[in-house]
């Protein structure tokens, strides 16, 4: 039973981050990013083909986070000038461009057959030690990405970008430039993601294009305003409450009988879509998030 | 030049039928102010609720496209009472999230009800037309000719009656269309009963072509979705512009780049357009920042 | 974080802790099987019918009596077809339900993502995909194969194109691992045997239409097309063929070539089409009891999903290697037996009443399946022979049997 919560909080921690990454963007300079599984897939498959080379781990995930964050500049600067609804879709064609890449250049990521067999941290502890391992390097992971977040908000630097999301205008108009900051807040949420991307990679063992479909990012966003952006509160807790609904549907078959295990699936799907709906009309700042706008 | 020009016919015809759901989605946008990400599924229930009617013995697939698209536009008004209406004020993401769960629970009943097989509309198979190497297939000349159809019809509703006019109004400022009194709940219904009709002949078109499956609708949002923004959020005429051009250049790129960077071109395509003319090809400049 | 979240987050937990809790009474005295299949995603049209076969298959074990002694009890996952769902799904079968066998994967990736967590576990594994890797990666012998591999129905079809004479064959592969092993499992036999493949295309998912793919391949003028596709797909491009009017044959694997491609299509567009599909005798009783039991558990024929066949077998034979291994064995002991009743060397059975009954009179048997004849080879993996159908007249007609060597 342990095991099977551990392999949860793994999966909930890589959300998490996936939601601080995004929090920076769209909390802080309402970035409209809908390509974020473009970055989660760049960090995994950076750190699973090096890994598979022999490359140590620590430097695989560095390289993962570093070359993520790295391959958002041209999309950073087009964000620039685009409109929140025309960077959404702008974005997203960004995130699929980098998956039909990862499936089609087979002679660097073996396309559609994946990547088998990536090698887990800690190996030698065996896979359950690895496994507890890896959920305490997230933890700790997220927590200092979370303090870092924090940190920023409440800094100089962080009101000014709050301002930025607020009132661009004038912040120019008093002369401040908000373009360098936008293009490095991007990176560095995209740079998370990647981070997350590279724990992914070890933790599945199997990576494949079909693994980073648009849907993952979807599942960022139900997670963040759910939980409520703007807030490192809102991230995480909005990654717990996704993975709640995500896993939870699953138990849901033990109480309800007389349908069939066909019909669970589908019953699965009308839960979560109907939580997205009730979360967004009747807890419009997210269930973790401020109580004022 | 042979090869081109079925190239050239594929993409039109794919065109059209991407523009029905491009289409209802910019006429969202462009009032609401929102990615209506349940178009997809707007179509799927559309193209089931015909492969229901048609099995129980409704012949025509005219007439039970009709009803689909009946039982399509009452389900999206009402989901605009229920939930966007009430999403208004929110910021887009919400409703954007909200569509995206209704999409899920409009799939999910679906699947719930008619399993994942793969269903078929009773349309009689027709050789083609072969001109010399260039191939009409018959069938999809009805289907560019309904889509087609389809458009001209919203088009006069929308450039030749008031209710159009109105919709224009508010879709270019809300305010000063308030402030005239146009009548926004009777406008706002009609308008999404109308997107439901739209989505509903998109999923029925879409059904024909290819197989009817529960993810039918959803597999087919994000080229809606681009080509509404290559033409121009909140242009009727831009998305069916958009949607055209999109399918054209997919077709023209393959003996270029293969069947697989299809998407990836489109998308190339979109970026390219948008760092030139950041709202679209016939988006108006006013609306960026 | 002020109190009230902290409250929230906190019973938001709590909740979750407290669910698993009701529904798992550790059922002693009965042997766990996990089945993990495709109900949503990508598998949908094979998934239902899999796990619904897993389904019957147990209640026809237990209601001949258990395996030696005790029942079979089922929990069943939906792998969504992606493997990080698939793997917390296997997670909590294994952590939670506590599995000692898990059946069903179909999707490469799956059963790829899965394998690490059974081989640690120590438990059976049992698939239904192509992908080379599963073979290599099966380095505990826990994992069995149900399908042949991509290179094997590669040759098959290579074979059946040699049989029929065809000189100029061309390939369309649906992208994915499935389906582009397939065609170059057949490009790497026909090109070793000094043919020549005339041209090829990778085809994308979930398009609305397939003409320019088609017409690539249209224009290099091929006598036949082997495709590595799926019911879906396969039902656009050849509606979209029909309706071109040029004669070409095809050779598609049963899964794609399935009755309801012959259901959507109907009797002229589908003549003639070659359907390739492992299978054990003709007319044999463990194909007709599954078909039987098949068409009353979903109302349709049995040979609309080749992959229930398979998942059908899982369950039989397990059922079979425990009750060899006898009373008590351990999971280990059980697998060591999974060769001894599916492969030759014994009297040939074809339901599980029959194999239990001979076991309890301590002899030897071997199971003939449903799905293939079901004799593993040295990595778990089937090497079944190859029933080619042409369909005529909208019916599946049996016209060879091809058979490729185990060693290959």
């Amino acid at each position: 039973m342990t095991a099977y919560l551990q392999a949860i909080g793994i999966v909930s921690l890589i959300y998490a981050l996936l939601a601080l990454g995004l929090n920076l963007q769209f909390g802080l300079t309402r970035l409209v990013n809908f390509g974020v599984v473009a970055f989660f897939a760049i960090g995994a498959y950076t750190s699973a083909l090096l890994a598979l080379a022999g490359v140590p781990l620590l430097l695989s995930f560095a390289a993962a986070t570093v070359l993520a964050g790295i391959s958002a500049l041209p999309l950073g600067l087009l964000s620039l000038r685009l409109r929140e609804d025309y960077l959404a879709i702008v974005t997203l064609g960004f995130s699929e461009a980098v998956r039909i890449t990862l499936q089609q250049e087979e002679w660097l990521t073996k396309g559609v057959q994946g990547l088998p067999g990536i090698p887990k941290v800690f190996a030698s502890l065996g896979p359950a030690g690895s496994d507890t391992a890896l959920f305490f390097i997230l933890v700790a992971a997220t927590a200092l990405v979370a303090w870092g977040t924090l940190r920023l908000t409440r800094s100089p630097l962080g009101r000014l970008l709050r301002a930025i999301g607020d009132d661009e205008p004038a912040l120019m108009a008093l002369g401040k430039n908000p373009t360098k900051f936008k293009v490095q807040i991007f990176m560095v949420g995209a740079a998370l993601s990647g981070l997350a991307g590279a724990f992914y990679a070890h933790f599945i063992t199997f990576i494949s294009p079909e693994q980073f479909l648009p849907l993952v990012t979807f599942y960022v966003w139900m997670g963040l305003i759910m939980g409520g952006s703007g807030s490192v509160r809102g991230a995480l807790g909005g990654a717990v409450l996704l993975m709640i609904f995500l896993e939870g549907s699953r138990f849901i078959k033990d109480f309800i009988p007389g349908v069939s295990e066909v019909q669970m699936a589908s019953v699965r799907l009308a839960v979560v879509g109907l939580a997205l709906i009730l979360v967004t009309m009747y807890r419009p700042n997210g269930l973790f998030g401020k109580t004022t706008t | 030049m042979i090869q081109f020009l079925n190239l050239l016919i594929n993409g039109i015809t794919e065109g059209l039928v991407v523009a029905l759901p491009a289409l209802a989605m910019t006429l969202v946008m462009g009032v609401n102010r929102f990615p209506n990400a349940a178009t997809g599924d707007f179509m799927t229930t559309g193209a089931f609720m015909a492969v229901g009617a048609q099995l129980l013995g409704v012949q025509s697939l005219v007439l039970a496209t009709f009803l689909a698209a009946l039982i399509t536009a009452m389900l999206s008004a009402a989901s605009y009472e229920l939930i966007f209406k009430k999403l208004a004020r929110q910021p887009m993401i919400a409703s954007l999230l909200a569509a995206i769960g209704l999409g899920f629970l409009l799939r999910s009943v679906i699947s719930f009800f008619a399993g994942h097989d793969q269903r078929t509309f009773n349309v009689p198979l027709v050789r083609a037309w072969n001109f010399d190497g260039i191939r009409i297939l018959p069938t999809d000349l009805a289907i560019a000719g309904a889509a087609l159809g389809c458009l001209a019809v919203v088009f006069i509703l929308l450039y030749r009656t008031s209710f159009g006019r109105q919709l224009r109004a508010v879709s270019d400022n809300p305010d000063l269309a308030r402030a005239s009194g146009i009548r926004a709940r009777k406008l706002m219904i009609g308008l999404w009963l109308l997107v439901g009709v739209l989505s509903a002949i998109g999923g029925v078109l879409l059904g024909m072509k290819a197989v009817v499956m529960p993810e039918l609708g959803w597999d087919h949002l994000i080229p809606a979705f681009a080509a509404m923004v290559l033409g121009g959020i909140g242009s009727p005429v831009g998305a069916v512009i958009g949607a055209l051009l999109m399918s054209v250049a997919q077709e023209l790129s393959v003996p270029l780049l293969g069947p697989s960077y299809k998407l990836v071109l489109s998308f190339g395509v979109l970026a390219l357009v948008l760092m030139v003319r950041p709202a679209g090809l016939m988006g108006r400049v006013d609306l960026i920042r | 974080m002020d109190r009230r979240s902290l409250l929230k987050l906190s019973s938001a937990a709590a909740a979750l802790q407290m669910l698993p809790g009701f529904v798992f009474a550790q059922a002693t005295g009965s042997f766990r099987v996990g089945s993990l299949c495709p109900v949503t995603g990508a598998g949908s049209p094979y998934g239902p019918g899999m796990q619904q076969a897993i389904r019957m298959a147990v209640d026809e074990v237990n209601a001949a009596g258990g395996a030696a002694g005790v029942k079979l009890e089922l929990f069943s996952e939906d792998s969504q077809t992606k493997p990080d769902a698939a793997v917390l799904a296997a997670k909590k079968l294994i952590e939670v339900n506590k599995v000692q066998a898990l059946l069903g994967t179909w999707a490469s990736g799956v059963t790829l993502a899965v394998m690490p967590l059974t081989d640690a576990a120590g438990i059976i594994e049992m698939n239904t995909s192509g992908a080379p890797a599963i073979s290599t990666l099966d380095t505990k012998d826990l994992v069995w194969r149900y399908q042949a591999t991509n290179d094997r129905f590669g040759q098959a079809f290579a074979e059946i194109c040699k049989k029929n004479g065809y000189k100029r064959p061309a390939t369309m592969a649906f992208n994915n691992a499935s389906g582009l092993g397939n065609t170059q499992g057949f490009t790497k036999a026909w090109e070793a045997a000094g043919g020549k493949v005339v041209a090829h295309v990778t085809y994308e998912p979930n398009r609305p239409s397939y003409r320019s793919e088609l017409q690539k391949i249209l224009d290099a003028k091929p006598d036949v097309i082997v495709t590595g596709s799926y019911l879906p797909d396969t039902t656009i491009i050849l509606r979209e063929w029909f309706q071109s009017g040029t004669p070409v044959k095809w050779i598609m694997p049963g899964w794609a070539a399935s009755p309801d491609l012959v259901k959507a299509l109907g009797n002229e567009v589908t003549e003639g089409i070659i359907s390739v599909d492992s299978v054990s005798n003709e007319k044999s009783k463990s194909y007709a009891h599954y078909d039987e039991l098949y068409t009353k558990a979903t109302g349709k024929s049995g040979s609309t999903n080749v992959y229930a066949a398979m998942t059908y077998d899982m369950v039989v034979v397990l059922a079979l290697a425990i009750e060899a291994a006898g009373p008590g064995a351990t999971t280990e002991q059980v697998n060591a037996k999974i060769r001894e009743v599916g492969n030759p060397g014994g009297t040939p059975v074809f339901t599980f009443a029959e194999g239990k009954a001979l076991l309890a009179k301590k002899e030897k048997i071997n199971y003939e399946g449903a799905s293939s004849k079901l004799d593993f080879d040295k990595y778990g993996d089937v090497t079944p022979d190859f029933g080619v159908y042409v369909i005529e007249k909208g019916e599946f007609v049996r016209k060879d049997v091809v058979s490729i060597p185990p060693g290959v």
